[in-house]
């Protein structure tokens, strides 16, 4: 089925958040209103409480790109995205651009992984293919790796996703609250939320493993 | 050349994407909407090696079973020939993965329409300027890494020269290889000179490393105001005038062009398979 339609039944079997988005689709006669969860009441008080409003999709890569403060999102799983706006969707292949330049190939990682064909790349194969300076990020211990995980990860670092892959086919991560978040914000129920899916570390988590790894390397001289 | 409407094909546009700077990926994401809104293709993505999604997320995010990928990228080179059809997966032109099918086009700054597109930037940023009074300068990073980003400069500036565009001069000029483009002034004949940066996205080399070398500003750092940069032709230089334009990649037509590669990618492949 494609990913829109698939959307659409998600919507009616009532998912209502994705990451940090919440969507209504009980406004007027919208397909769907999207906004920042903080800002969901909102919608419903006169002149939308203030929102911006943005009527289609086009808007959501300005949205997702800047934090409130104006640092560059590069990492979309981030949970600072700006609040203040609501987005006026009137159809599913909309919400799905929209929902592909907030959160990325999100949906579709989303559906691939229920469907049990979603190919994980653990951390070495995800290293194995830097290049230039970020080689050296390959050359970080396993040790070193399973502690950025507990030092970057899960939403006590601000990362709304939650971690498919591996050290390497053998080793999985050490138990944690980043490898056990589930993807979904608490207090949500599974069926309420698409959770947010890590396949492969992000190039922040990419820059982390070069840096520690240049400091396992000086240590190892010193 | 216009392309016939592929209502059952996707397209997917790979770009370099960044850490550090969004404007880096802005072209590819507007170069998208516009195709998007022409409603030749039934989905068009973007997908980046820095920034997400990366491209092997792309996979999920295409419905349709045929996917055309063109590379947004200046030319031929690492990226191009190593980094992404290892990361898509592709094996040549055309390859099947997990039951969809990828046509590998080449990449948008190998085109011979690019030639249109540097033109029209030249009129845009001077309008006034006489060609036949006024020299043409495409610069470039120039470096060893990739021999055919200077090449594909080259091939510009011998297209343009044989265009019958007029100018007084066609020339090209490097940051980090001879000709040196800090020698701007040294090497046009003419009082008037344009200077295209041959990138696809404006960043530091177009915001900050050229216009100090050129002169517009006097070091690298908060001193070059990002787009401002562009707003305040002609400079009045070393006794010349001095157009400065954005990178080209930036160019609303560099959608056409992307559509050329589709086009170009079905002449020379597609009756092969059919
Ligand atoms: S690698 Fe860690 S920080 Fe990066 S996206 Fe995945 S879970 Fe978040």
């Amino acid at each position: 089925m494609p990913i829109a339609s698939e959307l659409r039944n998600l919507l009616r079997s009532g998912v209502h958040r994705m990451g940090e988005l919440e969507f209504q689709t009980n406004v007027s006669n919208h397909f769907c209103i999207v906004t920042h969860w903080q800002d969901a009441g909102r919608v419903n008080v006169p002149g939308f409480g203030g929102l911006a409003r943005h009527d289609g999709p086009s808007a959501a890569r300005d949205l997702a790109c800047r934090t409130e403060d104006g640092q560059y999102r590069f990492n979309k799983g981030q949970t600072n995205l700006q609040r203040g706006w609501m987005m006026v969707l009137e159809n599913e292949e909309d919400l799905r651009q929209a929902l592909d330049l907030f959160y990325p190939a999100g949906v579709g990682v989303f559906l691939a992984h229920r469907n049990d064909t979603l190919e994980v790349e653990n951390l070495r194969d995800k290293l194995q293919r830097q290049s230039g300076m970020y080689r050296l990020a390959g050359k970080i211990s396993d040790a070193g790796a399973q502690q950025l995980v507990r030092k970057i990860c899960g939403p006590d670092h601000a990362c709304a996703r939650r971690i498919l892959w591996q050290i390497d086919a053998h080793t999985p991560l050490d138990d944690s609250a980043a490898s056990r978040f589930s993807g979904i914000p608490a207090p949500l129920a599974e069926n309420e939320a698409i959770p947010l899916l890590c396949r492969e570390a992000c190039n922040f988590f990419v820059e982390e493993c070069r840096k520690a790894a240049q400091e396992e390397m000086q240590d190892q001289t010193s | 050349m216009p392309i016939a409407p592929k209502p059952h094909s996707a397209l997917l546009i790979v770009g370099h994407g960044s850490t550090g700077n969004p404007d880096s990926s802005a072209p590819c994401f507007e170069h998208a909407d516009a195709i998007r809104r022409r409603g030749l293709f039934a989905e068009v993505h973007c997908c980046f090696w820095k920034e997400e999604p990366s491209m092997r997320e792309a996979f999920y995010m295409i419905d349709s079973a045929e996917v055309y990928v063109v590379p947004d990228f200046i030319s031929e080179g690492y990226f191009t020939q190593d980094v992404i059809p290892r990361e898509l997966q592709l094996t040549g032109p055309t390859t099947i993965i997990r039951g969809k099918t990828f046509h590998y086009c080449l990449p948008v700054g190998s085109h011979p329409s690019m030639t249109r597109l540097i033109l029209r930037r030249a009129r845009e940023v001077a309008p006034d300027a006489d060609p036949a009074q006024t020299t043409l300068i495409i610069t470039g990073h120039g470096t060893n890494l990739n021999p055919n980003s200077a090449q594909a400069i080259r091939d510009q500036v011998s297209r343009i020269a044989a265009s019958g565009a007029g100018y007084a001069a066609v020339l090209d000029a490097y940051m980090e290889e001879p000709p040196f483009i800090a020698g701007w002034d040294l090497m046009a004949p003419t009082t008037q000179v344009i200077v295209v940066p041959f990138f696809i996205a404006d960043g530091l080399h177009s915001y900050q490393d050229i216009p100090v070398l050129l002169g517009i500003e006097k070091e690298t750092g908060a001193a070059a105001s990002q787009r401002d940069i562009f707003r305040h032709n002609p400079h009045h230089l070393r006794d010349k005038l001095l157009y400065y334009s954005s990178a080209i990649g930036t160019e609303r037509l560099l959608a056409d062009v992307i559509l050329d590669q589709v086009a170009d990618f079905d002449r020379m492949h597609k009756s092969a398979l059919t």
